[in-house]
C-alpha cells in the first residue's frame, strides 16, 4: 500500500525521515518519496537526511512566536538539548503552534501540494504529540488534509514518557483530544512503554527504528517482489482502520533455518537457488501470533477492546503452514471478541524470519492515554492554583533535567 | 457441456485458471470462454490461462475500492459489481451465447469480491440469456472466522435464489495437515477443478468416440435442473499401461472370466465416491436427483457394474432414477467416477455457517453501537476538561 507521509516537528520528521531510510534497505516501496516535513524550529531537518531539501518546509518564519536558534546568538551544537524544544520554534506551546500554523496556511497548502495523492491510498501525519509543533501544527495540516485528499489521512502520534514534563503530558492529551476526531485513524507510539532508560531522548534511534519497521511491515504488505496467496490489499488495510480511534501494532518475528542452514545455504537462498526452510507447524505459527499480540504493541492497549484486526504473516513461503495461519487467525477472533478479523500472508523468498504483524484498530481500553489525561488534569490544576507560573516557558524551563521529544543531538550528549 | 465460465474474485479467478488447467492436461474441451473478475488489480494478473483481455476489474474508480480490492466487505463488492456493471457485460459480449449450454460462475463466498459482486453479475446474466446459470461456490472454513461466515451465509441466499444451482466446495472438509498455505490452497483448486470438469465435460461430443452408454449433457442439465445446492463425490483408478496393475484386466477382452470382479470394481469405485469427501458434505438421501459420470477408456467400463452402482446409489440417495452413463476417454490412464448429488437439503457445514454468521452480525451490531462513544470517552478527561487545540 502506498502512504504519502507528512511529518510535523522534530519529533514527525525524524520518524518519516527512518522510515524512508528504512524502506530503501528493504526494498519495500512505501512512500517513494512521496513525503513532506514540516517545522517551526528547523533543526531537525539537518539530521532527516533522507528527505530532500525542497520536501522540508519551515513554518512562522515572520511570527513573533517563532524563536529561531540563531535568534538569541547561540549555536544549537552547543545548546543543551535539552532546552530547545522550549526555547526555539514554538516553545512548546500547542496553541502558538496552532496560531503559527494558522497564519501560515497558505505556505502550508502550497507545500502539501506536493504531495501527491494520486500516487499514495493514504496520507499519514506523523507528529511528536507532546510538542508545540507537532500538536499545534499538527492538527492544522491534519486538518487541511483531511479536506484535501478523498483518501483516509491517518496520523502516528508519539506519547510523551513519564520522564518528560507535565506540560508535554497536557499538550499530548489536548493532542490526542484533537486529533483523533480528525484522522480516519491514529497510530500512538507510547515512549513510556518503548524508553530503555531515563531519557528517553537516548532512546528516539531505537525508538523510532521499531516505529519504521512496524509501519513498513503494515503498509509494505504486497509491495516490492513478493507474492502471496491471501494478499493483504490496501482496501484490507483501510477497512481495518476505518473504525476510527486509536489502533496499536504489534509484532513478532521468528528466524528460521534451512535444514542445514549454514551461511552457504544461507547465500544459495538469497541467490534463490537451494532448498527452502520446512514448513513450521501451525502450533509454531500460532504461538508466534499469540507473541505478537502480547509483544510490545506500539501503544499498550487491552487487546480485548479491539474493534477490528489484521494479521499478516510473511516469511518463506515454505514456512507458512495453512492450518497455522488459519489458527492464529481464529486465535485473534478469540483473543479480541471481535469477528472482523482481515488476514493475510506475504511470500517472502529467501527470507530467513517468519513475522507476524499485528494491528488492532480502535482499541478503547489504553492505559498510557487515561495516564497522560490524568497527568494533564494535574498540571490544569496546578497552574490554576498557582497564578504567577501560569506560563509555560517558566514551568518547562525550571524543569531542566528533564527530557523533551524536541530536543535534538541527544544523542552526542 | 459447453460452458461459458466467470471467476469472481481471488478464489474465483484462481478456480477457473484451474479448471481451464485440469481440461487442457486431460484432452477436455468444456470451458469455450473464461472470464475473471476482480477488485484487486493485482490479483488480475494471476491467472495464467486467462488471456488479459479477458481480465475485467472493476470498482477501481469506486472511494473504497480504487483498484485495491474491497477489504472483505461484500456490500462494497456488490456495490462496485452494480456500478461497473457495464463493463462487465461488454466484455461478456463477445461470447457466442448459443455456442455454449450454460454459464459457471465461480467465487469464494467468504471474501468480499466473491460473496458481493457475484450474485450482481449472476442477476445480470439471468437478464441477458436463457441459458442456465450455475454457482460454483467456495464456503469458507470455521477458523476463516466470523465475518467470512457472515458474507458467505448471506451470498448463499443471494446465489442459491438466483442460480439454476448452486455446487458448494466446503474448505474444511479438505483441510490436511502439514501443508503450507500455497501447497493448501492450490491443493484444494485442483481437487475441486477435477470434479467439476470431469462432470461437466461428459457428453462433449469433441474428438472422443460416442458408445451408446454416453452421458448426455442434457441429462447433466436435466439433474442440475432442480436447483438448491449440490454437492459432487470423486474417486477414480489408475490403469496400469504394462496390464499388470489392478484394473489391468479391464483392458484384456480375452478374460470374459473376470467380469463380475470388474463389476464390483466399477461399484466399488462410486461407493468410495460418495463416501470419501464429497465437496460439500451432506446427507447422501436428501439428495433430490443423482447422477454418475464414467469417465476413462470405454472398454474397461463394465456394463454391469454400471448397473449395479447406479442401483447402489438409487438405494443410498433414496431418489428414483439415477442417471448413469460414460465420457469414454480412450486415452485416458485413470478410470473416474463422478457422482453429482442434486438439490441435496442436509448439509450440517452450511447450518454451522449460518449460526456463525448470526452471532457474527449480532456482535457487529454491538460494536457498531458503541463505538462513537467509547472512542469518545476514551480521548475525553472525565470532566471533559482538557480543550481540543484545533
Amino acid at each position: 500500500m502506498k502512504l504519502a507521509l507528512v511529518g510535523v516537528g522534530a519529533a514527525g520528521t525524524r520518524i518519516v525521515d527512518r522510515i524512508v531510510q528504512a524502506e530503501r534497505t528493504t526494498g519495500r516501496a512505501v512512500t517513494g518519496g512521496n513525503v513532506l516535513v514540516y517545522d517551526t524550529a528547523g533543526d531537525a531537518f539537518t539530521e532527516a537526511t533522507a528527505i530532500p531539501s525542497d520536501r522540508r518546509v519551515l513554518l512562522g518564519d515572520a511570527h513573533p512566536a517563532v524563536v529561531r536558534p540563531d535568534d538569541d546568538g547561540q549555536d544549537k551544537e552547543t545548546d543543551a538539548a535539552a532546552d530547545s524544544a522550549t526555547r526555539f520554534g514554538v516553545g512548546g506551546d500547542p496553541d502558538a503552534g496552532a496560531t503559527v500554523a494558522q497564519a501560515d496556511l497558505p505556505e502550508i497548502r502550497r507545500a502539501l501540494d506536493s504531495v501527491d495523492e494520486t500516487a499514495a491510498a493514504a496520507t499519514m501525519v506523523v507528529v511528536g504529540l507532546g510538542g508545540g509543533t507537532g500538536s499545534g501544527v499538527g492538527s492544522v495540516v491534519l486538518d487541511e488534509l483531511r479536506s484535501a485528499h478523498e483518501s483516509p489521512v491517518y496520523a502516528l502520534g508519539v506519547l510523551p514518557a513519564a520522564t518528560e514534563p507535565d506540560e508535554r503530558a497536557l499538550t499530548a492529551a489536548r493532542g490526542v483530544r484533537t486529533i483523533v476526531p480528525l484522522a480516519d485513524a491514529v497510530f500512538p507510539v507510547d515512549n513510556e512503554a518503548w524508553r530503555r532508560s531515563d531519557r528517553v531522548s537516548d532512546d528516539y534511534a531505537r525508538i523510532n527504528d521499531r516505529v519504521a519497521t512496524r509501519m513498513l511491515a503494515l503498509f509494505g504488505a504486497g509491495e516490492g517482489s513478493t507474492g502471496a496467496e491471501m494478499r493483504v490489499d490496501p482496501a484490507d488495510v483501510q477497512r481495518t482502520l476505518a473504525v476510527g480511534g486509536l489502533a496499536a501494532v504489534g509484532r513478532q518475528t521468528m528466524t528460521v533455518d534451512a535444514a542445514g542452514g549454514g551461511w552457504l545455504a544461507r547465500l544459495w537462498r538469497l541467490l534463490g537457488v537451494g532448498t527452502e526452510p520446512s514448513a513450521v507447524d501451525a502450533g509454531t505459527i500460532k504461538t508466534l501470533v499469540r507473541r505478537a499480540l502480547n509483544s510490545e504493541l506500539t501503544v499498550p492497549c487491552s487487546v480485548a477492546s479491539a474493534d477490528r484486526v489484521l494479521l499478516l504473516l510473511s516469511g518463506p513461503p515454505s514456512t507458512i503452514s495453512r492450518k497455522g495461519f488459519e489458527t492464529g487467525r481464529y486465535l485473534l477472533e478469540e483473543e479480541t471478541g471481535t469477528v472482523e478479523v482481515l488476514a493475510g500472508d506475504e511470500s517472502r523468498p529467501g527470507a530467513t524470519a517468519v513475522t507476524a504483524t499485528v494491528v488492532l484498530a480502535n482499541v478503547t481500553d489504553v492505559p498510557p492515554v487515561e495516564r497522560l489525561q490524568a497527568r494533564a488534569i494535574d498540571r490544569l490544576e496546578a497552574t490554576t492554583d498557582e497564578p504567577d507560573s501560569g506560563t509555560r516557558a517558566a514551568s518547562a524551563g525550571g524543569e531542566s533535567t528533564a527530557e523533551f521529544e524536541f530536543s535534538a543531538g541527544t544523542e552526542d550528549a | 457441456m459447453k460452458l461459458a465460465t466467470i471467476g469472481v474474485g481471488n478464489a474465483g479467478s484462481k478456480l477457473i485458471d484451474q479448471m481451464i488447467k485440469f481440461e487442457q492436461s486431460t484432452g477436455r474441451d468444456l470451458c469455450r470462454h473464461a472470464l475473471v473478475i476482480n477488485t484487486a488489480r493485482t490479483d488480475l494478473a494471476k491467472p495464467e490461462y486467462v488471456s488479459e483481455d479477458r481480465r475485467v476489474l472493476i470498482g477501481d474508480t469506486h472511494q473504497k475500492a480504487r483498484g485495491h480490492g474491497v477489504g472483505g466487505d461484500a456490500e462494497v463488492g456488490a456495490e462496485v459489481a452494480k456500478t461497473d456493471i457495464d463493463e462487465v457485460r461488454r466484455v461478456f459480449d463477445d461470447v457466442e451465447i448459443h455456442e455454449v449450454d450454460a454459464v459457471l460462475v465461480a467465487a469464494g463466498l467468504g471474501g468480499g469480491t466473491g460473496s458481493g459482486a457475484a450474485p450482481v453479475v449472476i442477476d445480470e446474466l439471468q437478464k441477458m440469456y436463457d441459458e442456465p446459470v450455475y454457482g460454483l461456490g467456495v464456503l469458507p472454513g470455521k477458523y476463516e472466522g466470523g465475518r467470512p461466515a457472515l458474507n458467505a451465509a448471506r451470498s448463499l441466499q443471494s446465489f442459491v435464489t438466483k442460480v439454476d444451482n448452486f455446487i458448494a466446495f466446503d474448505n474444511d472438509a479438505w483441510r490436511s495437515r502439514g501443508q503450507t498455505i500455497e501447497q493448501g490452497y492450490a491443493e484444494m483448486n485442483e481437487e475441486l477443478a477435477t470434479r467439476i470438469v470431469t462432470l461437466l465435460a461428459a457428453g462433449e461430443v469433441d474428438e472422443s468416440e460416442v458408445g451408446e452408454n454416453a452421458m448426455d449433457s442434457s441429462d447433466i442439465m436435466r439433474t442440475l435442473d432442480v436447483g438448491g445446492v449440490s454437492s459432487i463425490g470423486y474417486a477414480s483408478t489408475e490403469l496400469d499401461d504394462t496390464k499388470q496393475g489392478l484394473l489391468a484386466k479391464f483392458n484384456d477382452d480375452d478374460e470374459p472370466a473376470s467380469e463380475s470382479t470388474d463389476a464390483a470394481k466399477i461399484k466399488g469405485l462410486v461407493r468410495r465416491a460418495v463416501n470419501s469427501r464429497l465437496t460439500v458434505p451432506c446427507e447422501v438421501s436428501s439428495a433430490d436427483r443423482a447422477l454418475i459420470v464414467f469417465a476413462g477408456p470405454p472398454d474397461v467400463i463394465s456394463r454391469k457394474g454400471v448397473e449395479s452402482a447406479r442401483e447402489w446409489l438409487e438405494n443410498e440417495s433414496d431418489t428414483v432414477d439415477v442417471l448413469a452413463g460414460d465420457d469414454p476417454r480412450p486415452t485416458a490412464d485413470r478410470l473416474a467416477a463422478v457422482v453429482l448429488l442434486s438439490n441435496v437439503t442436509e448439509t450440517p457445514r452450511i447450518d454451522e455457517i449460518q449460526d456463525q454468521a448470526v452471532d457474527a452480525q449480532n456482535k457487529i451490531r454491538e460494536q457498531d453501537a458503541v463505538r462513537e462513544e467509547e472512542i469518545r470517552s476514551l480521548i475525553t478527561d472525565d470532566d471533559d476538561d482538557l480543550d481540543p487545540i484545533v
